[in-house]
């Protein structure tokens, strides 16, 4: 059976689409499934540094599409980890346009054979780059943090994957502040479901632990403490099918804040 | 629905066919509309020089379409320099109210199924109906009403071309901002969508909103 290919798009940069892909990857790889990331991201490749690999490249996905190297296979690079986890590098200096759809589709469909998960890790923006990392998905996550111009955009993408027949992407809300929502100054999940109106797949608090293990190339979800970490196991698990209920971030208003909530009619 | 004997919309391929109100493509109900998109692609392809620059009608029969699918058929069509004059033109009678007094411009209403968001546009000539909502940074233009059965969150031209008569109404009207025909307007800094249905219209030289 062929695997689930699975592109994480946000069109916004910034709000964590590699710290993402890099936790669920290594998340499902814990839970014994095989799984490849592709960093579609050429030119401003990251996903190698969030995983501590970056000295490990000789071949990139531009050598694979340009058959500069005999196979795909060969360019894998196997997490040092995780043996059942792989990661196909972006080349660094060359642009998007060095490598097509096409090309795209041709190389995820002989990964899917091999891999229960081929994860996409898409550029920011809505150019060739979108284009080239969404043209072999058929299942879309989109990554938004709770700020109006990052909705913007979650919302244009959407609209984007929906052009591309991807009609049901789900949503992942990053970096949630519960002490700012609380006081009102951050949007809150009601807010943005109201307007992207598309399944909520988990919720990631903001997490000091993410930029340690992002600068140390361990992802979130290998450390036991992380409240982040926690949050992409869950979504992992969601993946996989499994129901799990939203964690408690201790930012739920109480029952006074309920209360004012039922009296505003909101 | 006056229709040929050999209905196009059950036919198993695209049929372009003149009408009296001209030359009307009829994508059929069966199969999926993407699919119906690449063959319209590739058909457009080998007849290049034959619709360059035209106009086109778009008979849809029973299927409703949503934005991104308005969206993807305008973009092949635009390709080849098509446009779309209207849509619908044999089951207009059933989508359009009664020509009432207030209403002078009667056209084709299009029906549309989904949310319109963010970067997405929708023209009629005509109304535009929306079964969900208009978000922000998402744009409608119609010449004759636009109704919004969600939010409008976003901006909203009824009246384009210059009816005055036009009414903008949304089950919470919430917009970046309002335009009737030559008026603009943006709601008042602060003000926070009301719960219910509202209706806006050009009163003297302004937009008025008022509940429904």
């Amino acid at each position: 059976m062929a695997g689930r290919v699975i592109v994480v798009t946000s069109g916004k940069g910034g709000v964590g689409k590699t710290t993402t892909v890099a936790n669920l990857g290594t998340g499902l790889a814990l839970c014994h499934k095989k799984v490849v990331m592709i960093d579609a991201d050429i030119g401003l490749r990251n996903l190698d540094v969030v995983m501590g690999l970056e000295n490990r490249i000789v071949y990139d996905l531009v050598d694979v599409a340009e058959k500069t190297c005999r196979s795909v296979a060969k360019a894998l690079i196997k997490d040092k980890r995780l043996g059942n986890l792989f990661l196909l590098p972006a080349a660094q200096t060359r642009n998007k346009d060095a490598v097509t759809p096409q090309q795209m589709v041709a190389i995820v469909d002989e990964l899917k054979e091999e891999f229960d998960y081929v994860l996409i890790d898409c550029p920011a923006g809505i150019e060739r780059g979108f284009d080239n990392a969404v043209a072999a998905a058929t299942e879309a996550i989109v990554v938004t943090t709770p700020e109006v111009s990052a909705v913007r955009d979650a919302d244009r993408i959407i609209g984007l994957l929906q052009e591309k027949e991807l009609y049901e992407p789900v949503l992942i809300l990053n970096r949630l502040r519960p002490d700012m929502v609380k006081k009102g100054d951050m949007m809150d999940v009601d807010d943005i479901n109201d307007i992207l109106a598309i399944k909520l797949l988990g919720i990631v608090p903001d997490d000091e632990e993410i930029i340690i293990s992002t600068n140390k190339g361990e992802p979130a979800v290998l450390n036991n403490h992380s409240k982040a970490g926690e949050a992409f196991r869950n979504i992992v698990r969601r993946l996989e099918g499994e129901e799990v209920p939203f964690m408690s971030l201790g930012g739920e208003p109480g029952l006074f804040g309920r209360f004012l909530k039922l009296m505003s009619g909101k | 629905m006056l229709l040929p004997v050999n209905n196009p919309l059950n036919a198993e391929e695209l049929v372009f066919k003149g009408l009296k109100q001209g030359l009307t493509l009829f994508i059929p109900e069966k199969e999926s509309f993407g699919h119906w998109l690449d063959v319209l692609d590739q058909r457009l392809d080998q007849a290049k020089s034959f619709f360059q620059g035209g106009a086109i009608l778009v008979e849809l029969g029973e299927r409703r379409l949503t934005p991104g699918e308005v969206a993807g058929l305008k973009k092949i069509l635009t390709k080849y320099r098509i446009r779309i004059k209207d849509f619908n033109p044999l089951s207009k009678k059933k989508l359009t109210p009664p020509p009432q007094e207030r209403l002078p411009h009667a056209a084709g209403a299009l029906l549309v199924k989904g949310t319109v968001r963010s970067g997405q546009r929708l023209e009629n000539e005509g109304d535009i109906i929306v079964k969900g909502d208009l978000n922000p940074g998402g744009e409608i233009v119609a010449t004759g009403d636009i109704i919004v059965l969600g939010a409008l969150r976003g901006v909203a031209h009824a009246g384009a071309g210059g009816n005055t008569q036009a009414e903008i109404i949304a089950f919470t009207l919430a917009p970046v901002q309002l335009r009737i025909a030559h008026i603009f307007s943006r709601p008042p800094e602060g003000r926070r969508g009301r719960q219910g249905p509202e209706v806006a219209y050009i009163k003297g030289e302004k937009i008025v909103v008022e509940r429904l």
